[in-house]
């Protein structure tokens, strides 16, 4: 149950609330993520007075504040439309205008077509209070020992990246048993990301050519059994959205 | 904590805990127009505008909305007169809504409208894509979402100022609007993504076929706007728990962690010795009375099984204690607080198991009380056995025989409104218990035993209900609050969270059935048999009768031919076992949609196999009027059955409607149609089903109805039937003020309470229309006849015996009563002369109707999918119902329900379904993983109505609510293999089943 609820107004002060060991302390962004009934006590740090809700272009950079909101990011001008299409994926309208880029980051599970796009992007994360940057990939592998105490204050995308999303689910509106989220640099980098199994989204492939990219995306898939679907069902079928992701690259840059 | 929160403008400083939601706190304020359905974000009901943006407010701590605008339904829109004092009206939204027939339960209505009213704020000319992206975020579950569209699209064009063709039609002919052409595909979602005003109202009535042997009408057949809409578009105050009492205190239940286990020891002290805790319960408190909590006539046609809180446990989520505290976080902290010692017992999964006779006994109780065959030793809660004619005899004569297995899951209603009951005791000392039930007057004759109180010292009260589906067919939760109140002479609330509606409420009964189907080469069906397992789970609640059902409708469609015709062979035999998954129960369909699912499968197989024209083999062998209902003379809900001759039946009609309307001879067979150009991994198919349901039970179902007149000509209508969001109030208004000649508004319709309305026995049975119809037909007569005796009276007057006027002569119409010459009189006249005048009287008429038939409606259900058949992914696009319902007393809420009916049905085939794991575990507790559909996701629909007139009831209406459930599913299955060659016999058809199936036939063609 939540015990406390703070809404600071500066960065530093949001910190040291987090830092506190006396009480499980959490950020608070929409809260659409966080546990209201827990068994446990907790403590809220409401983050929407921080000023972390704006997007700024750098180039070909967009510094995306924590508490930006998906809906906000999804009108945002140039973004590729699959992240648009994976946002719509991860939540209705309302959650949209609830749900923070920072807060659906750090709570993604395996089934988050969010997390799965923002994985394939690489996405890079500012944290405080050590101003550290650390990619998506990086966080995820590591969330529980990362996040407590630490604040999530800035998400950066390329632009240039180009970005493809497929996945199979029951309805179109339904979370994915299978998604898969290919992006691709100008460099001919590419980077593939899988979903809907699992407790995070799964970093298949980083980095050059195609031709793996099928079997890859199989393997990791191998053992990807749950009581939604079948390793084999999921092994398959990622390896044909990677194929489809490769394929959709391809095409969109022929058109 | 304190806290200041603006409100709809209004400042309010208030103390908060920090836990508090914004939810929470704006219904502790009185913006009941602010609903709860999830308190996890996924249903939207409880949206409000903040900063004029939707958020759900249950995800929203109040804390967190300080310092922000937060605007609620009730901030929109006002009823435009209030006596002296005029406001603004209602918001363009609201009366779309309204106009649009957008509302039927209403729940989700204030949610809706204001995610709307955020879309046209930000943007006044939408598409139909962006109105329903925007509607995404509210789930609906009666209305498929097509009206709440197009009641948006409707007031965006309004508000930028451009003309909208009106709703409202004068005569019959423009019923019969053109279909609706296909709408252009643009994008990938397939909608139409231009905006204006040109789309506007088309998709809204649907199409009707008239028989020129149904009469006109001034009122019935015409689309009047629900007399609820105005208070559900506005938020009111309807619904159960919007209701404020002194002294409330707050009801939780604990729940068993256990699948079977008996409760060794349980200590409550702990719990009772919590600050605020009123009271807590355990079988130890409160006498011990066996009871069905199915809500049927009496007697209950099944076993009395179930205790309100008994000393064993019969699945995980069965009761074992109340609380009841002053706030429902102090009562749910005190659950924590009560000590249980379980003895856990095997527990019975596989419902093939619960028959073994080394299997576990899950009814040992000694006051189990049995109906018919029940038998709890052998874990039985109901067997039956049908014969009709010799299938033996008939399998011997066909020159091939078919024989298949399917499986259908289990799945929930998922209204809303989840379970909500509060009581009290009055001045009286009589339990007031104000529930969103179905079944007002079961509730009080089945809670009287329970509590220790008769019949006579309860009152149950039906306000709104945020929808049923026959999930509130049920007395699940009433007894909970009414021990509490008992016990602490307090009111209680007790409200249902949706994870206990996944896990403790009712739902359909899996089932597993075997089909076997006599054929002769020119495609006669000779003999038909079916062997059902249906799971009922730990209680016996309608497992006789919903399994009854699933042959008494799907069995009876298919007769056979020539002299089969006359002398059918069928056999039904189904076993409802006791397992310790949680009960099931009541579902729109009851047991139907179970039975159609197998058959309209094994249908498609055999026409198939035969190389006959899928439809064509159908309607050789289907029933036709003018015949026998093969089941009416073998089986009745338990009770005595008597012969029905079938009147009416459509189907045939309805067949020819469908396939034009889905295009059926341009794409079934058509290779070229399958393939999606520049998709080679994906193929079309079309896909069929045809259905029967009924339309109460005969001999059994009655409704009463009570109209009075009052000064001003208007008249009251007091009801038990209970709309639970149906339109049920308003076409049996409808029919009241057909009769009366009045205008829709001058029927003030008042429904349910055991108090004051005529007994009915509830919404249940596809019977509202047809039941209580005919018993407002026959009170509103009644009170015709008066006024026509005294509207002669007061004609004939002064005439000196010269030109008097016959009273049978006189016609009721537009508020008069008028005379062969042209002479009137108002009604209001009549009634100031009546009331007030000479010969005084209350012109009043009570009347009351069951039926020694259930007239059958009929449909043709048409699916269209597209097949990924390298994921086996199912697409559905589109789905068509062609359904004779009898005479359509109002084509706005028929065709709602059909739309809603069959977004339901579509969940059925490809998404809905609750698993367990090998402790008895749900795998499914919230909405999130309970997946139903959503705005932005739905195919096109398509509603065709083939009048023909019932001539059982006098405005020749049939059944129309649960027949859309029905053939959904099984259509979807023959279209995915019309589609891609595989058949799924066990639904929903999931991906993994269809590539399954695609892997196999693969390997079938390889070797």
């Amino acid at each position: 149950m939540i015990v406390e609820y703070h809404r600071p107004q500066t960065l530093p002060e949001a910190v040291n609330l987090l830092r506190r060991k006396q009480v499980l302390t959490q950020p608070l962004g929409g809260g659409t993520a966080i546990d209201f009934k827990a068994d446990q006590p907790i403590a809220v740090v409401d983050l929407q007075a921080l000023g972390l809700d704006t997007i700024e272009r750098q180039g070909h950079l967009i510094h995306i504040g924590a508490t930006v909101t998906l809906q906000q990011l999804m009108e945002f001008p140039d973004l590729a439309p699959a992240l648009v299409g994976a946002i719509r994926h991860q939540a209705t309208y309302n959650l949209r205008h609830q749900a923070t880029v920072g807060g659906s980051l750090a709570s993604a599970d395996g089934r988050s077509p969010f997390g799965v796009a923002m994985l394939a992007l690489d996405a890079q994360l500012k944290l405080l209070p050590d101003e550290r940057t650390l990619s998506y990939g990086d966080l995820l592998a590591l969330r529980d020992e990362f996040l407590p105490g630490n604040l999530i204050t800035q998400v950066t995308l390329n632009l240039q990246v180009e970005l493809c999303y497929e996945f199979v689910a029951r309805t179109p509106a339904d979370l994915p048993i299978v998604c898969a989220a290919l992006a691709r640099w100008p460099s001919g980098r590419l980077r593939l990301a899988l979903g809907g199994w699992g407790k995070v989204p799964t970093l298949v492939l980083d980095g050059q050519g195609a031709e793996g990219l099928r079997p890859a995306a199989q393997a990791a898939f191998s053992n990807a059994a749950d009581e939604w679907a079948s390793a084999a069902y999921r092994s398959q079928i990622a390896g044909i959205l990677a194929q489809r992701c490769w394929q959709r690259l391809l095409t969109d840059k022929e058109g | 904590m304190e806290i200041s929160l603006l409100v709809n403008q209004q400042q309010h400083t208030l103390q908060v805990a920090p836990h508090e939601t914004l939810l929470s706190v704006l219904r502790r304020l009185g913006y009941f127009g602010v609903k709860f359905g999830c308190d996890t974000g996924e249903c939207g009901v409880c949206a409000v505008l903040v900063d004029g943006k939707p958020m759900n407010s249950c995800r929203l701590l109040a804390a967190q909305a300080e310092g922000h605008i937060i605007e609620t339904i009730e901030s929109l829109g006002e009823h435009p007169q209030q006596g002296w004092k005029q406001t603004a009206g209602l918001h363009a939204l609201q009366e779309a809504f309204i106009e649009s027939g957008a509302i039927q339960c209403g729940y989700c209505t204030p949610a809706q409208i204001l995610a709307a009213y955020h879309l046209l704020e930000n943007n006044p000319n939408p598409s139909e894509a962006e109105v329903r992206d925007a509607l995404s975020g509210v789930l609906c579950r009666c209305t498929g979402y097509l009206k709440p569209v197009e009641a948006v699209l409707r007031a965006a064009a309004l508000l930028r100022g451009e003309a909208v063709p009106p709703l409202a039609f004068g005569d019959r002919e423009l019923l019969s609007l053109p279909l609706v052409p296909e709408a252009p595909s643009e994008g990938e979602s397939g909608l139409d993504l231009s905006g204006g005003a040109g789309r506007v109202q088309t998709k809204i009535l649907p199409k009707v076929i008239f028989s020129p042997q149904i009469p006109q009408h001034q009122r019935v057949g015409k689309p009047e706007k629900k007399v609820d809409a105005v208070k559900l578009a506005q938020g009111k105050a309807a619904f159960a728990a919007d209701f404020e009492m002194r002294g409330l205190l707050h009801a939780k239940v604990l729940r068993s962690p256990y699948a079977h286990a008996r409760i060794k020891r349980i200590d409550s002290s702990r719990a009772k010795a919590l600050p605020g805790v009123a009271a807590v319960l355990t079988w130890q408190d409160i006498p011990r009375v066996a009871y069905s909590t199915a809500g049927q006539s009496d007697p209950i046609p099944g076993p009395l099984d179930t205790f309100s809180l008994d000393n064993k446990v019969r699945f995980v989520g069965d009761r074992v204690a109340f609380v009841a505290a002053e706030t429902p976080e102090i009562a749910e902290q005190a659950l924590k607080l009560i000590d249980v010692e379980y003895e856990p017992l095997p527990a019975i999964f596989d419902p093939a198991e619960a028959l073994s006779p080394n299997a576990v006994r899950i009814h040992d109780e000694p006051e189990y009380v049995n109906f018919a065959e029940s038998d709890p030793s052998r874990n039985l809660a109901a067997r039956i056995h049908i014969d009709i004619g010799d299938v033996e005899k008939g399998f011997a004569e066909a020159d091939m025989i078919f024989e298949g297995d399917y499986e259908v899951p289990k799945v929930q209603q998922a209204h809303l409104e989840p379970h909500v009951a509060l009581s009290y005791w009055d001045a009286d000392d009589r339990l007031v218990i104000r529930t969103s039930t179905q079944v007002p007057f079961h509730a009080r004759r089945i809670l009287a035993p329970v509590l220790g109180l008769p019949v006579k010292r309860i009152r149950v009260i039906k306000p709104r209900i945020g929808g049923g589906f026959g999930g509130k067919q049920e007395v699940l939760i009433e007894d909970v609050a009414a021990h509490l109140t008992i016990a602490t002479g307090r009111p209680v609330l007790y409200v249902t969270t949706r994870e206990e509606e996944f896990i403790a409420a009712r739902s359909r009964h899996p089932m597993r059935i075997h089909l076997k189907t006599g054929v002769k080469k020119d495609g006669t069906i000779t003999a038909n048999a079916m062997r059902v397992l249906s799971d009922t789970g730990a209680y016996g609640c309608h497992a006789l009768t919903v399994t009854g059902n699933t042959g008494h409708k799907s069995m009876a469609l298919y007769v056979g031919d020539g002299e089969y015709r006359k002398s059918p062979n069928i056999q039904f035999h189904a076993d409802i076992v006791y397992t310790n998954h949680p009960p099931s129960g009541a579902y729109r369909g009851y047991g139907v949609p179970q039975g159609f699912w197998p058959v309209e499968r094994h249908m498609e197989k055999i026409a198939r196999a035969l190389n006959m024209d899928p439809l064509e083999f159908r309607l050789k062998n289907a029933l036709r009027a003018g015949e026998l209902h093969p089941f009416s003379t073998a089986w009745s809900e338990g009770r005595e059955p008597r012969p029905e001759i079938i009147q009416t039946c459509g189907l045939e009609e309805c067949v020819r409607q469908g396939k034009a309307a889905i295009g059926w001879d341009q794409k079934f067979g058509n290779p070229e149609w399958q393939v999606v150009p520049g998709k080679p991994h994906l193929r079309r198919g079309i896909g069929v089903a045809l259905v029967m349901q009924g339309t109460a039970i005969p001999y059994l179902d009655m409704g009463g109805a009570s109209i009075k007149m009052n000064d001003d000509g208007s008249f009251n209508l007091l009801i038990g039937a209970t709309d639970l969001g149906t339109g049920s109030d308003t076409v049996l208004a409808q029919m009241a003020a057909e009769v009366l000649g009045v205008e829709l508004e001058d029927v003030i319709v008042y429904s349910s309470d055991t108090d004051f309305t005529p007994f009915d026995k509830g919404a249940y049975a596809s019977s509202t229309t047809y039941i209580s119809g005919a018993a407002v037909v026959k009170a509103a007569q009644q009170v015709a006849e008066r006024i026509r005796l005294r509207a002669a009276r007061m004609l004939n007057k002064g005439t000196n015996g010269k030109g008097e006027v016959n009273p049978e002569a006189l016609v009721l119409r537009e508020g008069k009563v008028i005379a062969p010459d042209g002479r009137s009189v108002s009604l209001a006249e009549v009634a100031l002369n009546a009331l007030h005048h000479e010969d005084q009287e209350q012109i009043m008429g009570v009347a009351s109707f069951y039926s020694p038939v259930s007239p059958p409606p009929f449909a043709a259900q048409f699916a269209e999918v597209t097949v990924d058949i390298e994921t086996g992914q199912v697409t559905v696009d589109k789905l068509v119902m062609a359904v004779d319902s009898g005479v359509i007393v109002n084509p706005l809420t028929a065709s709602g329900q059909i739309e809603g009916g069959m977004t339901q049905a579509l969940g059925y085939a490809v998404c809905e379904e609750m698993r367990y794991d090998d402790q008895g575990r749900a795998r499914e507790r919230d909405l999130r993983h309970y997946h139903i559909f959503q705005a932005h996701e739905m195919p096109e629909l398509e509603t065709i109505f083939v009048e023909t007139f019932e001539p059982s009831h006098p405005m020749g209406v049939k059944a129309v609510a649960e027949i859309p459930m029905d053939g959904v599913a099984p259509a979807v299955g023959n279209a995915v293999l019309d589609a891609c060659g595989v058949n799924i016999d066990d639904n929903p058809i999931t991906p993994e089943k269809v590539w399954r199936a695609l892997q196999a036939l693969q390997q079938e063609q390889t070797t």
